[in-house]
């Protein structure tokens, strides 16, 4: 029963916690551009908004259409069960494998891709074969890096980091190309820009353009988780913190802040570096990656010095 | 100096070259009749000669008062400081010409144009799809420039084709007339393999509103508030052309201080453009920290312009024969003070971009417009000069400008980045000349211009910030006009887009679009 709860703790968690992590990124992105911006909390109103909002459904389009949305968030949040918040860890406690929160994650974007081309429109489908293309890219890199992780702490368990663990070099490179990793996952500059009206650029908007209202809301909303798994895997391995093992409320306000505090860290350092560079030129996305790649293969020789 | 250069000139390829007449009536035209015969062999002789790609070519409806149309043919010659104006009178049974199109593709466009507005058939020419009137609205025989034209007929609505490429791999992508930006309508048919762009086709005419149409009839004070709204970002270059136009054929010229004043805020009208296109090519590559520097230059140009004029967009100051602005010492010294510090800002929004290697990256070689398509499409104004085309009517038909040393600014690359290097050198001149005019206008001088109707025809024209924006005016005995025939340099200009893009890939092209930043409303009129 407790474990339930616990589980139903996790999951809201993620729901409250991930749309003000994309609110934040952008209040940072318009403040270093001299401008006012929108609210932190613009994304919930953003949700209420879809939320309450109609929707349109193509009539030619299939099941897949209308299945994917739910597929998508169902993804997000079965990969942010993975991740050890309130479930606590512990090293003998099985929480979930890295492989499998990658390809779990990978699933979610399949179906994606499929419903952007079930709707036979132009834009869907060059969305669809700029995803496929980019995250074919990317997923060797997130590979590579598990497993730098993983012979550094002898398991691809989550688990088996998501203690105290020192930071040793491997880390520090595994965390840096699986930040490249995430600022792709998350259709960021330099690979994609959410931001953008222009509908021949967009890869991630433009597989969702067809859809609308709660539907819309749904991907949205498990845009928004992803993110933050990503940064949260991102934190703990350059910033690793024990999830304590007994609630202590003089020790549990601190550990919550610090826990936040890091991966608000990691938010502010993708704003910044949106707001630094230009996006690149599509296929100039596949150096970008490549780079994430060699560095997740020096990470992984790092762990094999034992460095 | 006469005609008779530019006669003999013609004679070097024509042997048997007769004019019906030569006649001159103003300083800087030459209007030449000639034989609808050897019409055709006489504008290629000028655009070989020249050289120079066809300006304009219209049609007027002269069939009341004299039985005929008239087709006239406008070509620059940018050494000689002369336009040169081929007329030719076309029957009214059965109207048709040569096509000019396929010896000379500028003129493409306009005989499309004249077949749809007048019903004039250019003879041999392969393309005679409408440009403006959609077939899936306006039935045929519908030709809304006659003068006898009062209300659209009913009959057989048609259907646009598109150009089609194909072979296995090759994707239609139809995008627009809706776009998600808030841009005016266009439709874009791109085929493609993959990403890579193998045909763009562009269909315009959704802001088709009868602009020449609605010009005829008005009065010249009325019509000059009019020429403001034909095209919203060149509000003052368009007002100006009108006027000039307007001015010669009354016969009035404008004192010193007037002229000055004009050249200072069409240099203004540059700068907030420049700055806006600057940001936006910044903005399309996703780099937006320069994008919303480039805002705030924009914006305080703007403001500028409210302060001197009373408008933001420069609306309503432009009147026959003179200014209606009141510019006294404190506007001077607000001038110079702002424009010393929209320099600096400028200068820094240049650094940021010169510095980014991503922001690089992006526009160098993206988007090239080689010169000798340039040529042949007749590209005008900037999108020319970045192709290495000299043409800027502000250094061969230079007025105020040669008093203060203008340098006109080429490239030859024709890519992004060039026309991005063409604004931006441009941005820069403008500052100087702005200050210069400053400094040399005269005080107040006040000339009674009460101008009276008169019957005539003249050509007006003025470097726009985009290219020479050009109106060919007509009045009656009773001071109205006739018929008015506007150019927009994005006339010219929009076929080239389509050749640019080709072999870039497709996430690139709004990048190539900005970069020209064509006008929507200049082109459909």
């Amino acid at each position: 029963m407790i474990k339930i709860l616990i589980i139903l703790l996790q999951l809201i968690f993620f729901i409250a916690v991930s749309p003000f992590i994309s609110g934040v990124i952008t209040k940072i992105k318009n403040n270093a551009r001299m401008r006012k911006g929108q609210s932190v909390f613009q994304p919930y109103c953003n949700l209420v908004k879809l939320f309450s909002k109609g929707e349109v459904i193509s009539e030619t389009s299939s099941w897949i259409f209308k299945a994917a949305p739910f597929i998508v968030i169902s993804s997000s949040l079965g990969a942010a069960l993975l991740i050890p918040v309130f479930i606590f860890s512990g090293q003998t406690y099985y929480i979930g494998d890295f492989l499998a929160l990658i390809f779990i994650l990978a699933l979610g974007r399949f179906f994606l891709a499929l419903a952007a081309l079930d709707t036979a429109s132009a834009f869907g489908g060059m969305g669809s074969s700029r995803e496929m293309f980019i995250s074919s890219l990317v997923e060797p890199a997130a590979c590579l890096v598990v497993f730098s992780v993983s012979l550094q702490f002898g398991s691809t368990n989550i688990a088996s980091f998501s203690g105290m663990h020192p930071v040793s070099i491997s880390s520090l490179v595994a965390s840096f190309a699986l930040f490249l990793v995430a600022i792709a996952e998350t259709s960021r500059i330099p690979v994609d820009n959410q931001e953008t009206h222009l509908e021949l650029t967009m890869v991630h908007e433009a597989m969702v353009l067809e859809y609308s209202g709660k539907r819309l809301a749904l991907i949205e909303m498990s845009s928004y988780i992803k993110q933050m798994i990503w940064f949260f895997l991102i934190a703990q391995i350059i910033f690793p913190i024990a999830v304590p093992c007994s609630i202590n409320t003089a020790q549990i306000i601190p550990w919550c802040l610090w826990y936040l505090a890091r991966i608000f860290m990691i938010a502010g350092a993708v704003a910044l570096a949106e707001v630094s560079v230009a996006k690149m030129r599509l296929f100039r996305v596949a150096d970008f990656l490549s780079f994430a790649f060699v560095l997740a293969i020096i990470a992984t020789i790092c762990a094999i010095l034992g460095v | 100096m006469d005609g008779s250069e530019i006669i003999s000139g013609i004679k070097t390829k024509l042997q048997d070259f007769n004019a019906i007449s030569v006649s001159k009536n103003y300083s800087d035209e030459i209007c030449i009749k000639v034989d609808p015969q050897v019409f055709k062999d006489t504008c290629l002789a000028l655009h070989k000669i020249l050289p120079s790609p066809v300006m304009m070519l219209f049609a007027l409806d002269e069939r009341k008062a004299m039985g005929k149309f008239v087709i006239n043919a406008v070509f620059a010659s940018f050494r000689r400081s002369q336009w040169v104006i081929l007329t030719m009178d076309i029957p009214q049974e059965n109207p048709c010409f040569d096509s000019l199109a396929k010896s000379m593709y500028s003129a493409n466009l306009f005989e499309r144009e004249i077949w749809e507005m007048f019903g004039i058939e250019p003879k041999g020419n392969p393309d005679l799809r409408r440009l403006y009137l959609h077939d899936e609205v306006w039935p045929q025989g519908n030709y809304p420039l006659r003068k006898d034209f009062q209300k659209m007929k009913v009959g057989n609505l048609g259907e646009y084709k598109f150009g089609r490429v194909e072979g296995e791999g090759i994707f239609e992508v139809p995008v627009g007339p809706v776009h998600a930006g808030i841009i005016g309508p266009g439709h874009f048919r791109f085929s493609v393999a993959g990403e890579p762009i193998i045909n763009l086709e562009i269909r315009f005419g959704f802001t088709h509103r009868g602009v020449e149409k609605i010009f005829e009839g008005k009065s010249i004070s009325d019509a000059i508030r009019f020429s403001e709204r034909v095209s919203g970002d060149s509000s003052f270059a368009h007002s100006l052309s009108f006027a000039q136009a307007a001015e010669k054929i009354s016969g009035i010229s404008v004192s010193l201080r007037t002229a000055y004043l004009r050249g200072i805020f069409l240099e203004l009208e540059r700068m907030y453009n420049h700055a806006n296109d600057a940001g936006g090519i910044a903005l399309d590559v996703g780099f937006s920290f320069p994008a919303a520097y480039a805002s705030i230059i924009k914006e305080s140009i703007l403001a500028l312009n409210e302060k001197l004029t009373g408008s933001r967009y420069l609306k309503n100051i432009n009147s026959v024969g003179r200014v209606s602005v009141d510019f006294d010492g404190s506007k001077k010294s607000i001038l110079q003070e702002s424009i010393g510090k929209i320099k600096q800002d400028f200068d820094e929004l240049v650094k940021i971009l010169n510095s980014s290697v991503s922001f690089m990256d992006r526009v160098d070689t993206a988007g090239v417009l080689k010169k000798k398509t340039a040529f042949d499409l007749g590209v005008v104004g900037l999108a020319g000069r970045a192709s290495g085309i000299p043409t800027d009517l502000r250094k061969y038909f230079p007025g105020i400008y040669k008093e203060a040393k203008f340098k006109m600014v080429t490239q030859g690359a024709g890519d992004v980045l060039a026309r991005l290097r063409v604004r931006i050198f441009e941005f820069e001149e403008s500052c100087r000349l702005i200050e210069e005019f400053a400094a040399r206008m005269p005080g107040d001088e006040k000339i009674e211009n009460d101008p009276k109707p008169k019957e005539g025809s003249a050509l007006g024209y003025v470097e726009g910030w985009r290219g020479p924006v050009l109106y060919w005016l007509k009045t009656d005995s009773s001071g109205l006009i006739e018929r008015c025939k506007i150019v927009d340099p994005s006339f010219h200009n929009w076929q080239a887009l389509s050749y640019a893009v080709l072999g870039n890939i497709i996430p690139d092209f709004p990048l190539c679009n900005k970069s020209f930043d064509l006008s929507y409303s200049g082109n459909d009129l």
